[in-house]
């Protein structure tokens, strides 16, 4: 009973970190109908912003966050404006487009760690006190990073339902020639959309390295498996879909490394996908593109 | 009726215009025009050419040769979301409604162009022309029945108030009695309300009934046209669109 217990406190940090990066590439890929493998990249990349400015900078972590943030936004534009956009233009197969993340998440890893060596890396900041109940440990610092998500979630909800922009975007992923033929500049919604995306990606990976504690370059690598389950699960596209995916595939995953070996994370996940790419490939609740 | 539902209509020309996918042309040597108060259409078999001709006008086919005018403005190869601006509604064929998003919000992005404040009175005005729609704002588009889908369709593009309505084919797929009352109703309504309508449709004789002038498209080229109590008497037209013997698709509806 203990090990679920403590194994689903975990998890439910898990899914806060996973929620924030999967809704994020889960916008990009509805929007702008790129699969961002590079995503990974851009959030360790951004993660090491914020450790430059947390400890060179003697930035509180939670301040330094910000510049986490900010490099993630501006680096998912530019990777849209002169990587993705480009190719898109010239009508190639899809898979090009992968192919070409892939490329550049090899690049943003690996030039990551030629700058910054293979050594590993921790915040300057404390955990907090230690809190529990029902079983379950959190520190301060976990339950910040979990208020942070709800947060996050609910001003993406708010986005996506209440305003010009968010609808804009829902029906640019919708239909983008009838949304330019009601007059939406589809260009400076996908722009938008990265800049938003962008923005959850760099506050993903900060998250995701002050819950981890030690971090280097390539730790953020086989995230994407869980980001694709996370989408697979919640049907691909819908952003709503996302989130449960992405608590789902959280929980589940610490819960068989509680009870078997956490090096497994990522097959379980992988399984969930196959699973889902094979019985239900528009996700638990989708019929089609949903959002 | 509070707000009217169209602008004073503008016209719609072509001079001399080609058009098609990958610089190959599928439409060409088109002049046809379009004016204020009247309903123009465009008839032919299929794959003569209709829907890449009406796309060609709004943007979403590229221009090869000749010109676009709306009213004073040139038009040629503009954007799509700048051919709105101008005043040009256009509802596709096919993919004509935002499936994922409700009634209210695909009004709401047919208004996309108005400030916050203009969007509520828009829509009312729509509603009042497509009452049926006031009961299922909060529904999904994509769960709409082919004929609710259509209105809504119209409905998204009239919440810009259009001076120009480019319409391809918005009966198929509609019951014979809804398509009869959608024409007869809502796109000669339009026109009355002083638009300018640009139709084309399958169903011929649907489609005479409603017309001013009417344009007939064989083989990517305008091979007749006339006004529809003409065209009537024309035996060639008659055999091939009006239920004679010649084989052809589009005598199959009405
Ligand atoms: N995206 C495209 N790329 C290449 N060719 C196309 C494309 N869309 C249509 N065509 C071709 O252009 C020709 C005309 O098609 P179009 O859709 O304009 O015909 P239509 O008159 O509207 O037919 P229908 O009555 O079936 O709607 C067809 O031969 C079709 O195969
Ligand atoms: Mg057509």
């Amino acid at each position: 009973m203990s090990v679920f217990l403590s194994s689903l406190g975990f998890g439910l940090i898990s899914a806060a970190v996973l929620a924030i990066a999967t809704v994020g590439f889960t916008m990009q890929f509805a929007v702008t109908n790129v699969l961002n493998l590079a995503y990974g990249s851009v959030m360790i990349n951004s993660a090491f912003v914020t450790y430059y400015l947390n400890y060179h900078a003697h930035l509180n972590a939670w301040v330094a966050m910000i510049g986490g943030v900010f490099t993630g936004a501006v680096a998912s534009y530019l990777l849209n404006r002169f990587v993705f956009t480009p190719f898109q233009r010239r009508n190639l197969l899809p898979i090009t487009i992968v192919i070409v993340a892939l490329g550049v998440d090899l690049c943003g890893t690996f030039g990551l760690q030629a700058i910054i060596g293979g050594s590993y890396f921790s915040y300057k900041q404390s955990l907090g006190r230690e809190i529990h109940f029902w079983g379950m440990y959190f520190s301060t610092l976990q339950l910040i990073i979990m208020g942070i998500c709800v947060v996050v979630l609910g001003l993406i909800h708010w986005l996506l339902k209440y305003t010009r922009l968010g609808k804009a975007m829902r029906a640019t992923s919708a239909n983008p020639n009838l949304a330019r033929n009601s007059g939406v500049r589809t260009q400076r919604v996908i722009s938008s959309t990265w800049l938003i995306s962008g923005a959850l990606c760099g506050l993903a990976g900060t998250v995701f390295a002050m819950n981890t504690g030690v971090f280097d370059a390539t730790s953020a690598q086989l995230y994407i498996v869980l980001m694709l389950a996370a989408m697979f699960l919640g049907g691909p596209g819908s952003a709503y879909g996302a989130m449960i995916g992405a608590v789902t595939i959280g929980v589940a995953t610490e819960l068989s490394a509680g009870y078997f070996n956490p090096q497994y994370k990522e097959v379980i996940a992988f399984v969930v996908l196959l699973g889902m790419l094979t019985f239900r490939p528009y996700g638990l609740f989708g019929s089609e593109k949903t959002n | 009726m509070s707000v009217e539902l169209t602008k004073q209509g503008l016209v719609l020309s072509t001079n001399g215009l080609s058009a098609g996918y990958d610089g190959r042309p599928i439409v060409s040597d088109i002049t046809i025009e379009a004016t204020p108060g009247k309903v123009v259409s465009v008839v032919g078999p299929n794959g003569s050419g209709k829907s890449t001709l009406l796309k060609s006008l709004v943007g979403v086919v590229k221009v090869l040769e000749g010109h676009v005018t709306v009213g004073e403005h040139e038009i040629t190869n503009l954007a799509p979301e700048e051919v709105a601006m101008i005043g040009v509604g256009y509802v596709p064929q096919i993919d004509d409604v935002f499936p994922p998003l409700s009634v209210k919000e695909n009004l709401e992005i047919g208004g996309y162009l108005l400030s916050r404040r203009e969007i509520p009175g828009r829509i009312d005005a729509v509603l009042d022309f497509f009452p049926k729609l006031k009961t299922m704002m909060t529904r999904k588009a994509g769960k709409l029945s082919g004929g609710e889908r259509k209105m809504l369709a119209m409905g998204r593009v009239l919440m810009l108030s259009p001076s120009v309505l480019v319409l391809d084919e918005p009966t198929a797929n509609l019951a014979p009695m809804v398509a009869t009352q959608l024409l007869e109703e809502f796109v000669r309504g339009f026109a009355d309300f002083g638009s300018t309508v640009l139709l084309v449709e399958q169903r011929a004789k649907a489609a005479l009934r409603i017309s001013d002038w009417t344009y007939v498209l064989g083989g990517g080229k305008v091979v007749l046209a006339g006004a529809p109590k003409d065209l009537e008497q024309n035996p060639l037209f008659v055999e091939s669109f009006l239920g004679g013997s010649a084989p052809s698709r589009s005598t199959s509806n009405e």
